[in-house]
């Protein structure tokens, strides 16, 4: 992973930390703890605006918007990967059984037509080249 | 019309286009090869066949790569290949993000939270962000003491599995639990007071059960009707 992912996802994971420290503080509140509450918010503005700054580093990254679906359902986005290679590997593989079969299929109608039409298919192969 | 209806149609001479009821007259673009024929418009219209074979095209040219390439050699991902197939990847998205407290595995749906939402409907931005002022601070005064019950458990712990079952008992010995994040533990301490003291409620219960049995068992032991002793059996010391 590139410099500039892992400085946007440390960013991200310590303002999630905050927001999740944030949560601690408030769900069992005391007085004492308003000025470190107020720090915290201070914090999570100053977090966005690191965060903002770093978008200039990531703006040339691409994300095909199927991995968003992903993780929507709460999947691992690496099986989205898993399955764009599994899937170039099946149609690739199919591709070729059907260019091996074409080029078996020729051969064999070309040996089949030369045992009918031996001279037109002699003609046919001098044109062709011998291809 | 009526000519029409006695025209010999022959379906395999030079004259009928072979894409069906199409004249063969006019001349149409081709655009899978050179067509090696000579068509002549105007008195007397013909097709020359200039080519040794009828229909006879020059081939497409050669394509240096196929699919009967190994796209994943030519490319030079063969490495992720291994890399994705090798090994099982685990299912939920919490596997691939670790480090991140609260439930990451339920479907944004259902609290409204997917990326695609934000893709569709993309959030007012592009003002400047400013520390907020002391004035605006003050709006953030809250009130001592424990939340209400409707806000307590809004994406706190994930619900239990029938796994935890065996952490239980690895809890009770002391040992730490493994599926647990210790974030999540340490951040809710009442949630984990909580737990504890359900699970005593459980064992109270279940030794309470036990009791009662035993307390069956013996006065099934002395009924008369169960082939106990009777009073009259018991023997004399």
């Amino acid at each position: 992973m590139s410099t500039s992912l892992e400085n946007l996802e440390t960013q991200l994971e310590m303002f999630i930390e905050n927001v999740r420290q944030i949560r601690i503080i408030v769900s069992d509140f005391q007085p004492q703890g308003q000025s470190v509450l107020n720090q915290k918010i201070q914090s999570l503005v100053t977090g966005l605006q690191e965060v903002d700054k770093l978008k200039a580093q990531v703006h040339d990254i691409l994300v095909p918007t199927e991995v968003f679906d992903y993780i929507d359902q709460g999947r691992n986005p690496q099986l989205y990967t898993k399955d764009c290679i599994d899937k170039a590997l099946a149609k690739n593989e199919e591709v070729r059984g059907k260019i091996d079969s074409y080029k078996r299929f020729k051969s064999h109608l070309l040996s089949e037509l030369s045992k009918t039409f031996p001279n037109e298919i002699a003609k046919y192969k001098a044109i062709r080249g011998g291809e | 019309m009526m000519s029409d209806q006695f025209r010999k149609v022959e379906p395999y001479s030079p004259k009928s286009s072979p894409r069906g009821a199409r004249s063969p007259v006019v001349s149409r673009q081709d655009s899978s090869g050179t067509l090696k024929t000579t068509i002549s418009l105007g008195k007397n219209p013909s097709i020359v066949h200039s080519g040794p074979f009828y229909l006879m095209k020059e081939p497409p040219g050669e394509c240096e790569l196929t699919g009967a390439t190994n796209l994943m050699a030519y490319y030079g991902l063969e490495h992720s290949y291994s890399k994705f197939n090798g090994k099982k990847l685990k299912e939920s998205l919490s596997s691939f993000l670790p480090n991140l407290p609260g439930i990451l595995d339920g479907p944004g749906q259902e609290d409204n939270s997917t990326l695609g939402s934000v893709i569709a409907k993309r959030p007012i931005g592009g003002k400047e962000l400013l520390p907020l002022s002391s004035a605006q601070l003050a709006g953030f005064r809250l009130h001592p003491g424990p939340l209400p019950e409707q806000y307590r458990y809004v994406s706190a712990t994930p619900p239990k599995r029938h796994k935890s079952k065996h952490k239980k008992h690895k809890h009770k010995d002391g040992a730490p639990p493994g599926q647990d994040t210790p974030l999540q533990d340490s951040s809710n301490p009442d949630t984990y007071e909580k737990k504890h003291k359900k699970q005593k409620r459980h064992d109270d219960d279940k030794e309470r059960k036990k009791r009662k049995k035993e307390k069956k068992r013996k006065k099934q032991k002395h009924s008369p009707e169960h082939g106990g002793l009777t009073p009259n059996q018991h023997p004399v010391p």
